[in-house]
């Protein structure tokens, strides 16, 4: 039901639907691409705060059991928070955000 | 008569003009010229670049404030940096009794170095959009005096140069497209000659860091080196180092001032690592993997000619860089030993290279403990036993990411002939994944692993500040510390180290026995540099930037606790002592 009830927030935010790639600046509506693998661009981009995969707090907290909603964590990813985290708005396709939430609700302990 | 007469009175209103000007510019400082660094210690007064003089030993020759009446040191003003979001990180310089100083988001003022009063404050026009999407960011480490300017390079991609005696911005030049690369500058600039030399950030961000050349009076760009895969079809081309055409999304970068070696004319630079971080070819890096070869000129020093940015020499401290150990840490200590002349360079893994001034190693020594990502580096700088990593789970590399050496600086003595250095004692976890580097729309990290810091094995993760003989290593004395200080030290004529440690202590230890002696706490952590410099009342002062944050930093509060989980993160507070 999490990729359902995030698909309701993206639209409720007004956000592209899922087939359009993230608007480049002046070109928007780029045709889609692939999604890249959520776990890999977790392990590109976002490990190097939140460890372990984000099992673990580091320089960010913990999101392994993240009491944020759905529609939060992506506002979180897309707009940051000034001093803890950079906003991330058009790095990833609605697709990829919602993989990114994805894989943030089935992490485990390891 | 009447002739002489109005030649003598233009000779004399000339004159007037001329001592009135020198006065003027000797006022504000803005007679720092080349010669005038080269020459720095004819004038100990000063803190004229990032690392003090070109020598790179952040050490003042004033010796007012000794070892026998540290005990006395008192605050003398202090000096709040608005928007200190990620502490206040920068070295301060000084140039007649004049304090200059950055912090984030491109601020500077001028301050009277005697009492703190605001002389100009200069606040940089930022694309905030794009600074809001920086990870590196948006501190800013220090800056360089030169021609009557202060130069410092901006988070959207601009060297910029501000009138030292007015603040306003004189010129500013666009070097990056910091818009699609997301990375900008946070390091200082280095004024060489008649020369502005900056880096890029560049590491774990998929580009190939170029270090530029900048005309110092016209802020036009000379010259540019890319550091990764050298320049096209130059004899510094070194692209076929990069298996695959991964030169094209190398990392490497130059975020940190170098040194100069005014002898040999040689701007001395420590590169970054390549992107990603972490590869997952194992042993078989020559051929396989995320960028396969040894990724010249990454995790390198790099010998530049300041007039034409050409590559005179250079060493790869770890090639083919597996682990984000790299070279970026600025301090080219310029040394001489009977006759022979030496540069000593801090690699992030926690080994010290010394070389001769045409970038050949003379030796190599540990600084830190737990090291093991390789068994040895021999003294001649060949890596015994590398760790290379395959794709999967690794425990307990050592270092950890933030490395055995951070970014800051240590210090040399003249005096007690002691390099005073941290040394960071930590390890992690990680598993390495394969990655792919994200370009569209913007350019985003490349670290190829998920990771966690962990203790080393059978201790506590901690720190130290050790003196040791530049060249040979030896240890005289060390002091440990129970999270690794990451603030930049200072020595000085008076027999005196300075340690600003994590917590908000600001230490003096005696510099020949590492005794301590007098202590403040500035109730905040430290996170950047520390000078000592003459006031207009040839009084002396040591001036520290506080505030907590950053890239090492902010790992402390949830791995090490309290206090850092109680510290300000948008908190930057210059400090000032001496004598009553």
């Amino acid at each position: 039901m999490r990729p359902l009830a995030l698909a309701a927030v993206l639209a409720a935010l007004g956000a592209a639907p899922a087939t359009t790639r993230a608007a480049e600046p002046g070109q928007p509506g780029v045709a889609a691409k692939p999604a890249r693998d959520p776990a890999q661009i977790f392990a590109t981009t976002c490990g190097w705060c939140h460890h372990k995969g984000g099992r673990e707090a580091g320089k960010g907290p913990q999101l392994m059991g993240t009491p944020l909603s759905d529609g939060e964590i992506v506002q979180r990813i897309r707009k940051g928070k000034q001093g803890f985290m950079p906003g991330y708005e058009g790095a990833f396709s609605e697709e990829e955000l919602a993989g990114l939430v994805r894989y943030i609700r089935s992490l485990r302990p390891r | 008569m009447q002739r002489w007469h109005e030649a003598a009175g233009r000779a004399a209103l000339a004159a007037a003009v001329a001592l009135a000007t020198t006065a003027w510019a000797d006022m504000h400082g803005s007679d720092v010229t080349h010669e005038r660094i080269r020459d720095a210690d004819k004038r100990p007064g000063d803190w004229l670049t990032y690392h003090g003089t070109y020598k790179g030993w952040h050490y003042s020759g004033v010796d007012q404030i000794n070892s026998k009446n540290v005990g006395k040191l008192r605050v003398a003003w202090v000096h709040a940096m608005p928007r200190s979001v990620r502490g206040l990180q920068s070295m301060p310089l000084a140039a007649n009794g004049i304090l200059y100083y950055s912090g984030s988001y491109n601020q500077v003022f001028a301050l009277d170095g005697a009492t703190g009063e605001v002389i100009w404050y200069y606040r940089q026009k930022l694309n905030e959009d794009l600074v809001s999407k920086q990870t590196h960011s948006p501190y800013n480490r220090g800056i360089a005096l030169g021609l009557g300017h202060v130069y410092m390079g901006t988070l959207d991609g601009k060297l910029v140069a501000i009138d030292m005696k007015t603040g306003r911005l004189v010129w500013e030049t666009k070097l990056i497209d910091s818009e699609r690369l997301t990375v900008g500058f946070t390091g200082a600039p280095l004024f060489v000659k008649d020369k502005v030399i900056i880096g890029s950030q560049g590491g774990e961000w998929p580009y190939r860091g170029p270090i530029f050349g900048v005309d110092a009076r016209t802020g036009q760009e000379v010259w540019k080196f890319y550091t990764v895969g050298g320049n096209d079809g130059t004899q510094s081309d070194a692209r076929n180092t990069w298996g695959n055409d991964t030169w094209l999304t190398g990392g490497g970068g130059g975020w940190m001032a170098g040194g100069y070696d005014a002898d040999n004319d040689t701007v001395w630079w420590g590169t970054g690592n390549p992107a990603p971080l972490y590869d997952w070819s194992g042993p078989e890096w020559m051929t396989a993997g995320a960028r396969p070869g040894t990724n010249l000129y990454t995790t390198s020093v790099i010998g530049l000619d300041p007039d034409s940015g050409e590559l005179k020499a250079y060493h790869q401290e770890l090639p083919h860089d597996a682990w984000d150990y790299d070279s970026a840490v600025g301090e080219f200590l310029m040394l001489e030993r009977r006759g022979k002349k030496y540069i000593v360079h801090p690699n992030k893994s926690g080994f010290v290279f010394v070389y001769d001034r045409k970038g050949k190693v003379q030796n190599v020594w540990r600084l830190v403990k737990n090291i093991n990502f390789v068994q040895d580096i021999k003294t001649d700088g060949t890596l015994v036993g590398r760790r290379d990593l395959t794709e999967g789970e690794h425990k307990n590399l050592c270092p950890f990411i933030a490395g055995g050496i951070s970014w800051n600086a240590g210090s040399y003595n003249p005096k007690s002939g002691l390099y005073y250095k941290v040394g960071n004692e930590w390890c992690m976890d990680l598993t390495v994944k394969r990655t792919q580097p994200i370009l569209e729309p913007m350019a985003q990290l490349n670290i190829g692993a998920d990771f966690s810091l962990v203790n080393p094995q059978g201790e506590k993760a901690h720190g130290r500040v050790a003196a040791h003989d530049p060249l040979t290593g030896a240890k005289k004395w060390e002091v440990r510390f129970p999270e690794p200080p990451l603030a930049s030290l200072l020595s000085t004529a008076g027999n005196l180290v300075f340690v600003p440690d994590a917590r908000g202590i600001l230490r003096a230890l005696d510099a020949s026995s590492g005794r301590e002696l007098w202590k403040h706490n500035n109730g905040q952590g430290h996170n950047g540099g520390i000078i000592s410099y003459l006031g207009k009342d040839k009084k002396q002062y040591v001036a520290v930037a506080t505030g907590w944050g950053g890239l090492a930093g902010d790992d402390y509060a949830n791995f090490f606790g309290p206090p850092f989980n109680t510290f300000p993160r948008d908190s930057g507070v210059l400090m000032v002592f001496a004598l009553p």
